[in-house]
């Protein structure tokens, strides 16, 4: 029987008079790879807002592993174990590469002001795990964010390593759901094949959930359990990548109205 | 009731709130485009003063001048208006122009230092002692005369003269917004700049029109301020804080708004000093403390001001 | 060794950090442990009180650390944290009022000193934990503005404290006078020798400095440190990943305020007097033109911002060596404005016949316009009386050439080339008239014109500060 890790049930997110996100339910199982596609404005990175805590949802509840989270400050939701990458990176670019993800630690260590002053046994126990942390955190990525590369600024590394290191840095805050903002976004081929691979490794070997948004079908196809679509805010289908990609309701939402017909 | 004592305080909130509006008119416009709090914006409206006594005195002074006292007032208004409105684009064009896209700490440093500058380079020139317009002493104090009698209460002709041009300068800056291009292009420029540029409007000048608006309004209460008290070289700190405070309780970049604090913070100031005190028992030194308190806890609770609107960021 | 580019491979685009050309002295600064710079800091103060007597120099030596405190003390709300606190002074005051009201004869209450100053540290932190929670619900413009109101406060408590409902807790605009020297372990440390300056008060203030420097480098290089720097790069990033922003900023804004505090207590005991006038909005700018001008968020930046500034303004207060540091400095600004260097000697030697020339056509047009040095006046006066014209009654003059001087230089920074080269001769000619008949006469106040000019030219042409590093921001 799956746990519902993540639970949203009649979520509304309404600007004013725009409603955002209209009434969603959905939910992620532990262990799965859910994934949320839809026309741009469908409300997806609105989503993703909203389960981080950085919007309040106007109504509806919002559950992580059974318990509400709804009006949580970012912070304490992302140490209650969800982390999230962005639509458009946010990198700390003049940090170096090790201590982007190092930061990301924070949230589960604990050396105050004092221990920090006085350098306690316990404090410098903790500095080395974290940097460990990060390194092994890294590693992941295979030879391309190691070595040398740790003391680089973030700024100087490529596009296609900035999307790696921000998932990196993603996974030092210990999370057991991930939640992934268009990773291949901007990607050549290699690359998505390549981040198509690295996320089911993310499940398989680090053993996170995961919900990602993305519009690379090839992607979608790739590695999920389960797909949903939405359209203005409004979930309109849910299941399989097959049944969901030859949904009228989903082919109209992305070609327009006629297009099945055409077919 | 003591009606004499109400209206005093009338006619004191008027006169503060004036003042106040028309340099809170200038921290919002600038505001409204550059986002940028134009800390030297006192010291513009002080430089406004001295300017205005630099006339006065070419013209003979206040007792005796070589032309009647009324055209050098006008003279006085407007040259201070045209110095402060080219010196505002001065300090736009060197002090923030070059910071426009650096981190938003550095064009507020660049205003104090700005603000440090002028505020010293006055003291250096005209010395610190306190100077004067020697207001009682022009057209033989008839300033002081009333003006205006209802019943027992009158109001002297220096504060009708400066309510008046007070204003009818804010009609000219309402209609200047309000009605012409440059204005429209200096409202869409504040709503967003970027949309703006791409619709063909000259940033660099709106901008400028904007500085020029700012540094007119603020010499013109320049000038009005020091006819009713002393010129020195800090005296732009307080006026211009309070204004600022106006601006930023009226919704910093709302121009109805800053004539609306600034009018309010005028009836508050006059208020506090009249009755308050009395009330509470406290010193008028202290009616600062009480100002400011109330000050923070309005920021607490809306800090976008009454007529500002919230900013709303998209992640 | 390092590859050239190659398609494919981004090494040597990060490899490119360590090709970024830097300043050879920085470079050299650089490779110095932060250790090491703090020691040799230490040693080089601790040994100017053995080299001289001079109960100035002294003062000024414990005055300069007071600002190295107050500048590091800022670096953290504002370099660290983030934060623009336009009332940091406030809490200077705070902690020299505090020390004044709890070791001296007004409510004659005489604490042993050590625990004053830890009063003050934790008072200072308490009252900036209540200054900085507005800071959570407000972003950076307002938050600056509650600070400004915050100091407001201050300064109307400390001017009108002489009767707060009846009770004289400041004593006004005269302040709080006889204040106890500071006492170590019961053995006070008398304030001065014969009204010569105890130099043990620069000992006391190096301890002081070495401490509070020392923890706040060690808070700095740690997960606090950190965040701190996560939150500057990108605040909204830093909270969503588990970063605390509200209590990190909350932290930072605290910090500063109970270093200043603490300074401030420091500073009470050696000056035996608090008065409202000592913490004017004056030195609040001059504190941020100390960080600004020394590299925000670098703590050695803070310091060397500090000793600079404060070196600086003490100079040109100093009728005799003010003139030299205004036309040295004008050199040094000339060197790095103009390229080529060599260039910089044409500049001036033009301006030197210049100067002659139009001296001797104001000597030839009215006798009053020019003054002659007498014969026994030194040769740099006589020089300068044959150079600069310095009318006997200079009159509208001065204001005439004042704002010439700002309108040339500005010119002179918008035009290039060739034209910029012409446009400061009469520029620099003027500003030696400026000098000499306006600036010279009134050295306390010609300081912070300096000052203010100063801190609007290096925040336009390198807001990183002198000493600090060039960020690359995403706006």
């Amino acid at each position: 029987m799956a746990t519902k890790l993540l639970e949203l049930k009649g979520v509304s997110m309404a600007f004013g008079g725009l409603k955002c996100v209209d009434d969603l339910d959905l939910h992620v199982d532990e262990g799965e790879i859910v994934s949320a596609i839809g026309p741009n404005g469908a409300g997806k990175t609105t989503l993703f807002n909203l389960v981080t805590g950085v919007y309040e949802p106007t109504a509806g509840e919002i559950l992580f592993e059974g318990e509400s989270i709804k009006g949580l400050s970012p912070h304490r939701i992302t140490q209650r174990g969800i982390a999230r990458t962005f639509q458009t990176l946010r990198l700390f670019l003049n940090m170096s590469v090790r201590e982007n993800v190092m930061a990301a630690a924070y949230g589960h260590t604990k050396a105050g002001v004092l221990r920090s002053i006085l350098r306690t046994p316990g404090m410098r126990r903790e500095e080395r795990e974290i940097r460990e942390l990060a390194e092994k955190r890294l590693a992941f990525f295979g030879d391309r964010l190691m070595g040398y590369r740790w003391d680089q600024p973030a700024y100087s590394l490529s596009y296609a390593n900035r999307r790696r290191l921000e998932i990196a840095r993603a996974t030092a805050t210990n999370p057991r759901l991930l939640l992934l903002d268009e990773p291949a976004a901007g990607m050549n081929p290699k690359e998505t094949q390549e981040i198509t691979e690295l996320i089911s490794q993310l499940r398989d070997e680090g053993g996170y959930t995961i919900l990602v948004i993305e519009h690379d079908m090839h992607v979608v196809e790739g590695i999920s359990d389960r797909v949903i679509a939405l359209d203005h805010g409004v979930k309109i289908a849910e299941g399989t990548f097959e049944e969901v990609a030859t949904n009228p309701r989903v082919v109209e939402a992305y070609l327009g109205t006629g297009a099945m017909e055409r077919k | 009731m003591d009606y004499d004592k109400l209206f005093q305080t009338i006619v004191n909130a008027a006169t503060l709130g004036s003042t106040y509006a028309l340099i809170a008119l200038g921290y919002t416009i600038v505001y409204g485009i550059l986002k940028l709090l134009n800390f030297a914006h006192g010291d513009v409206f002080m430089v406004g003063a001295y300017v205005g006594l630099g006339v006065l005195t070419v013209f003979g002074g206040a007792i005796d001048p070589s032309i009647s006292i009324w055209l050098v007032l006008c003279l006085m208004v407007l040259a201070a208006m045209a110095a402060c409105a080219v010196l505002g684009v001065v300090i736009e064009r060197f002090a923030y122009r070059p910071l426009r896209d650096a981190p938003r700490i550095a064009p507020l440093i660049s205003a104090l230092g700005v603000s440090f500058f002028l505020s010293y380079s006055v003291q250096l020139l005209f010395g610190a002692n306190h100077r004067t317009y020697d207001t009682f002493n022009m057209a033989g104090g008839k300033l002081y005369e009333p003006a205006l009698t209802i019943g027992s209460f009158s109001i002297s002709w220096l504060r009708v003269i400066g309510i008046v041009s007070a204003v009818l300068l804010m009609l000219a800056l309402w209609f200047l917004v309000d009605r012409t291009r440059t204005g429209k292009a200096m409202r869409a420029t504040s709503i967003d700049r970027d949309a703006a540029a791409m619709m063909g409007i000259d940033i660099d000048r709106v901008i400028m029109f904007a500085f020029v608006l700012s540094g007119a309004l603020a010499g013109a209460a320049g000038v009005l301020f020091a006819l009713r008290t002393d010129l020195f070289p800090t005296m732009g700190f307080t006026p211009g804080l309070f204004a600022f405070t106006a601006a930023v309780i009226g919704g910093i970049g709302s121009i109805p708004g800053a004539m609306l604090g600034g009018f309010l913070l005028g009836t508050v100031e006059a208020l506090t000093v009249t009755y308050v005190t009395d009330w509470i028992g406290i010193p008028v030194g202290l009616s600062n403390l009480v100002i400011f308190s109330l000050l923070i806890v309005f920021m607490l609770v809306r800090p976008q001001g009454i007529l500002g609107r919230p900013d709303i960021k998209k992640v | 060794m390092t590859e050239g580019p190659r398609i494919g491979k981004d090494e040597w685009v990060a490899r490119s950090g360590e090709n970024i050309e830097r300043h050879r002295l920085l470079n050299a600064a650089d490779r110095v442990p932060g250790w090491a710079r703090l020691v040799l800091f230490c040693l080089f103060v601790a040994a100017i009180p053995l080299v001289t007597d001079d109960g100035y120099v002294n003062v000024i030596v414990f005055d300069t650390l007071i600002f190295c405190l107050l500048a590091i003390g800022l670096n953290v709300v504002v370099g660290w944290g983030g934060l623009l606190d336009l009332g940091y002074i406030a809490f200077f005051g705070i902690g020299a009022y505090t020390y004044a009201i709890l070791s001296s004869d007004k409510f004659d209450i005489h604490l042993t000193s050590p625990l004053v100053m830890v009063i003050c540290v934790v008072f200072g932190a308490l009252i900036g934990l209540l200054v900085g929670l507005p800071s959570w619900r407000l972003s950076g413009d307002y938050l600056a503005i509650v600070t400004l109101f915050v100091y407001q406060i201050f300064i109307s408590i400390v001017t009108n404290g002489n009767d707060l409902f009846g009770v004289d807790l400041t004593g006004g605009v005269n302040g709080i006078a006889n204040i106890d020297p500071f006492d170590l372990f019961g053995r006070g440390i008398p304030v001065s020798h014969e009204g010569i300056f105890n130099s043990n008060y620069i000992y006391l203030a190096l301890g002081v400095f070495v401490v509070v420097f020392a923890a706040l480098y060690l808070v700095n290089h740690s997960r606090i440190g950190r965040a701190w720097r996560a939150l500057r790069e990108d605040e909204l990033a830093a909270e969503l990943m588990g970063m605390p922003t509200d209590w990190l900023k909350l932290l930072a804004f605290a910090f500063g305020a109970a270093v200043a505090s603490l300074t401030g207590g420091l500073f009470a005991s050696l000056k035996v007097g608090v008065f409202p006038e000592s913490f004017s909005l004056t030195l609040l700018i001059t504190v941020y033109a100390m960080l600004i001008l020394g590299g925000v968020g670098s703590q050695t930046g803070a310091v060397l911002g500090a000793v600079a500034v404060y070196v600086f303004l003490e100079a040109l207060r100093d009728p005799d060596v003010s003139g030299w540091v205004f036309y040295i400095a004008i050199v040094l600004a000339l060197l790095l404005v103009i390229r080529p260097r060599w260039m910089v000697a044409g500049v001036l030697a033009a301006t030197v016949v210049f100067g002659f020339v139009v001296h001797a056509l104001a000597g030839a047009i009215d006798d009053t316009w020019t003054t002659t040095a007498s014969p026994e006046a030194d040769s740099v006066t006589r020089f300068l009386d044959a150079w600069v014209v310095i009318p006997t009654s200079p009159g509208d003059s001065r204001t005439i050439a004042y704002v010439g001087l700002v309108a040339l230089v500005l010119l002179a920074t918008t035009v290039k080339g060739v034209w910029r080269w012409l446009a400061l001769v009469p520029t620099l000619y003027l500003a030696a008239f400026v000098w000499e008949n306006v600036m010279s006469e009134q050295p306390d106040v010609t300081r912070f014109v300096l000052l203010g000019a100063m801190l609007v030219g290096v925040m336009v042409t390198r807001p990183s500060g002198l000493l600090g590093e060039r960020r690359v921001e995403i706006v």
